[in-house]
Parts: structure tokens; sequence; C-alpha cells
């Protein structure tokens, strides 16, 4: 089976700031189907360093997809980033992760903690060779580079030093949380549960990190994880076939699809309801004044309504949060929808495109879009946006 | 036996399409809260994905509730409640 790579990050600002000083980019180039990811720490911390991480960041993954040498990438850094005005000198570390089709791997390295390249649940070591920057960069001078191809199930990990020093000062751990202390965590985590997702390992890491930090973080905290993986496919079905002699068809796709299935629709749900002999219940709990209640129907995953819970979900992929990763109460429909979009690596879409006539009347809210147009931008959303693969089928 | 109408459930079917939720479904969810104690405790409520009635146009307009057999079109609270009282008098 192919394999995907899921790449996530999570991170925490430090101390009470609002911004974080590190940034994580990733970028997906689909011609060459080439997966490019950046960890950048900023000096300092806040909004400051934010500006510097992402600028670093940012130029990086163009440098990067542009094919330009490292050494170039790194005087083209150094020559954009601004002097800090109290430190007088112009600083970013970065960490780029470059990713080939046939799942080549080369990773730069400038003065970031090591990444680490986790195998089989154990952690392995990459031998690194260096590139010798000019003696105007000081004592950072070194870009380590690293090359290997990846096997199914191999998890790149980085992070920044909010992450290693961690902890540092207290009774626990007088010199901080240290590589060693990363490393046989991840080993526990990973072994605890194998096939534990990119986005939840990077929310693990920073939440321990943040327990060693006593939950006042000392630095700023960031862990970007990329995950070569069998892929987590879903199914979505959504609106009646054109042709009412197809829904068996519809039907038929729904029960023989291997992966989660969702159902996108009253009538939808109904119909596959009605052929496999299945009883579709509305949850009345948490109602939500604008997106309708989920039901449950045993064989999927989760049912909801149609068009106003993709049109939610649209806006929620829109709008770029830090999302939550544990599931809580109170989230309705369109939550429940994208929660399970995320986890996927694969969507399939089967859009029905019979439309309901009464949605055509005028005097309806304007709420009420075509459901080829929310699908078409939910599927852009997660491709360009979250690295997801998108196939949609009409029906 | 003396076993009257007056225990008999009013069960009450709220559609959660599209359609309907869009023309004010949401707020028939609440229709317990709005009937004092002793019928409240009488009806139980269902949700519906979807009781394809808003095609076409022939059983009226959204929203959509059924209370026992009784169809109910452009349904309100009050008009909801009323319909629960007459059968509760039955």
């Amino acid at each position: 089976m192919q394999t995907f790579i899921e790449v996530d990050h999570y991170q925490c600002p430090k101390g009470n700031h609002r911004m974080e000083g590190d940034a994580f980019l990733s970028k997906k180039l689909l011609p060459e189907n080439r997966v490019i990811a950046v960890l950048s720490d900023g000096l300092g911390s806040g909004v400051k360093a934010g500006v510097l991480s992402t600028l670093t960041a940012t130029m990086a993954i163009t440098c990067v997809a542009g094919d330009i040498p490292i050494e170039r990438t790194a005087q083209i850094i150094n020559q954009t980033l601004p002097i800090c005005s109290e430190r007088r000198i112009r600083y970013a570390t970065f960490t780029i992760v470059d990713i080939g089709r046939n799942k080549e791997v080369r990773v730069l390295e400038y003065d970031n903690p090591p990444y680490i390249l986790m195998r089989g649940g154990e952690v392995v070591e990459v031998p690194k060779s260096h590139v010798r920057l000019p003696a105007r960069y000081g004592r950072k001078n070194r870009i380590y580079v690293s090359e290997f191809v990846a096997c199914p199930g191999d998890r790149i990990v980085v992070f920044s030093d909010g992450v290693v020093q961690s902890g540092m000062g207290t009774a626990a751990m007088p010199l901080g949380w240290g590589m060693e202390g990363v490393k046989s965590f991840l080993r526990e985590v990973v072994g605890r549960e194998y096939t534990l997702s990119a986005r939840e390992l990077a929310h693990t890491l920073v939440q321990k990190s943040l327990w060693n930090d006593a939950l006042e973080a000392k630095d700023d905290i960031t862990c970007g994880v990329m995950y070569f993986r069998n892929p987590r496919r879903t199914l979505v079905l959504t609106g009646p076939p054109f042709a009412p002699e197809r829904d068996k068809e519809l039907v038929s796709i729904f029960s023989s699809y291997k992966g989660k299935k969702i159902i996108c629709g009253g009538t939808t749900a109904t119909i596959v309801a009605r052929e496999l002999k299945k009883k579709v219940r509305v949850c009345l709990k948490n109602l939500d004044p604008e997106v309708p209640p989920p039901s449950e129907m045993e064989g999927a995953d989760l049912v909801t309504e149609g068009i106003l819970t993709l049109g939610k979900a649209a806006e929620f992929l829109t709008r770029e949060v830090q999302r939550p990763v544990s599931t809580s109460s109170g989230k309705n429909a369109a939550h429940l929808l994208v929660e399970h979009l995320l986890n996927s690596d694969i969507v399939d879409f089967v859009v029905g495109t019979r439309i309901n006539e009464a949605h055509q009347d005028p005097s309806m809210p304007m709420e009420l879009e075509i459901r080829r147009n929310i699908v078409k931008r939910i599927a852009h959303l997660l491709e360009e946006r979250y690295l997801k693969e998108v196939n949609i089928q009409f029906i | 036996m003396e076993r009257s109408n007056h225990d008999r459930k009013i069960h009450v079917v709220i559609c959660s399409g599209t359609t309907c939720y869009l023309m004010g479904a949401a707020e028939l969810f609440g229709i317990e809260k709005a009937l004092e104690e002793s019928l409240a405790s009488r009806i139980s409520i269902e949700g519906s994905p979807c009781m394809n009635l808003c095609k076409g146009g022939s059983y009226g307009k959204a929203p959509f509730v059924k209370v026992n057999d009784t169809l109910i079109a452009t349904a309100t609270v009050p008009k909801v409640i009323e319909e629960i009282r007459r059968q509760a008098a039955m």
C-alpha cells in the first residue's frame, strides 16, 4: 500500500505571551509529490521572535522548494533577518525536512536540538555531515546535513529547545529534560500506541514539556512530527444520487468501503438506513441553533445534516485556529465532522447531485449553497492547508 | 381497569433536516420547557434526520412536526403546544 506522510505540529508560547516565538510551516509540492517542513526558533520570545521565525521558515521553504543550495539559503536568511536591537545580532534557528517522491529524506539543521528518527518504536541514529558557513557566522557556523530513505512507520520528530530545556532548575531535572529524556519519552509513548498520529504525538510531547515546566512554559515549546504511515481513509457520502435508481449503488459504496464512514445529509442518511434496514437516531444533546444535531446509525462513524453542517465545517477549516485534540462535550456536528476529516489522510467524497427544490425557494436564507460548491471548497482547504489527499466522485 | 387516556404518551417527532432547521426547527426542540410539568412529563421528543416532506410543497412548508399521527406544517412552538393540548384532552 502507498505510504502517506502525515505532517502536523503543536506549540505553546512562553509564559504569558500570546504569540509563539517559534514557527512550524509545511508545504506539499503536488507535481513532484514533495513535502517540505521547517521548524524555526526566533531570537527571544513573543511577537518579535515570532516574526523572525516566521520569516526564516518561509524563506527556508521557498529556497528549498527552488532547489537553492543550503549555503546560499543560509546566506539569504541571514542577510534578510533584522538585527535585534537589544542583542545586536541577527539570529534564528532552523530545521528543514525535505521529503521527495520516493520518500528520500534530507534534513538540514541549524542550531535547533537534533531531530529524532523513530523506526519500529526505536530511536535510530542517522549519520550527519556538515556544511561550514563563513567565519562571520561566529561560533555557530555549521549546518548539519543528513540523508536517508524513510520506511513505512517512520516518524521524524523535530522540536525547539523549549522541549529539551523544559523542567530546568526543578529538583527532578536540574539540567532540564535533555535529549535522553525526550528520547525515552518518545519510545514509551509510541510503544504504548504504535499508530499514534503525528498530530497526537506532537501534542503529547508539548504537553509533557509544559508539565515539566510546572504548566508555565519557560520558553516557546514547539514540536512538529512527520509520520510515514498507511493512509487513514474516510468516506463522506453527501446528497442523494441524481437518478433514484442509483440509490443502491450509493449504498454499496458505503457498505464496501474500508475506513471511516460519514454521511452528511438527512435524505442521504434515510436512503442508506432504508436500504440497510438500520435505524437513524438523532442525538438531542448539545443542540446548536445554527447546526442541526448529529445522528447515530449502526455502521456509520458519524451522521449529520448536509448543507448547513458542511458550510460550517468549511468555515472552521478556513479559520486557522489551534485545533483541540481531545474530544470534549459541547461540540456540534460540524466540529465532529472537522475532527474526523483532520484525523484522516485520504478523504473520499461521494456527492449526490439531486437538487432539493425546497432549497431553491427564493424566500429561503442565503446559507443554502449548492452542495457541489461547498464540497469543492472543503476539498481545496483539506488539500492546500492540511496536506490531505482528496477524491471527489459525483453520483 | 381504570386506565385513562391521560396516561398515554404523546410522541412528538421534529424534523431536523436542512430546510426545517433553517426555518426554525432548532427552536422547536425546546418545546418541553415551554410546557407545564404535567404535560411535559407526558410527551416524548424525537428528532428525524429528514421526514422528506419539504419537497414538492404538497404537505405545506417547513418546519414539519408530527404529534402522534397529526402532521403540522410551518410549525411554531405555540402551534405544536396547541396540538399537544388538544390530544392530551382527548
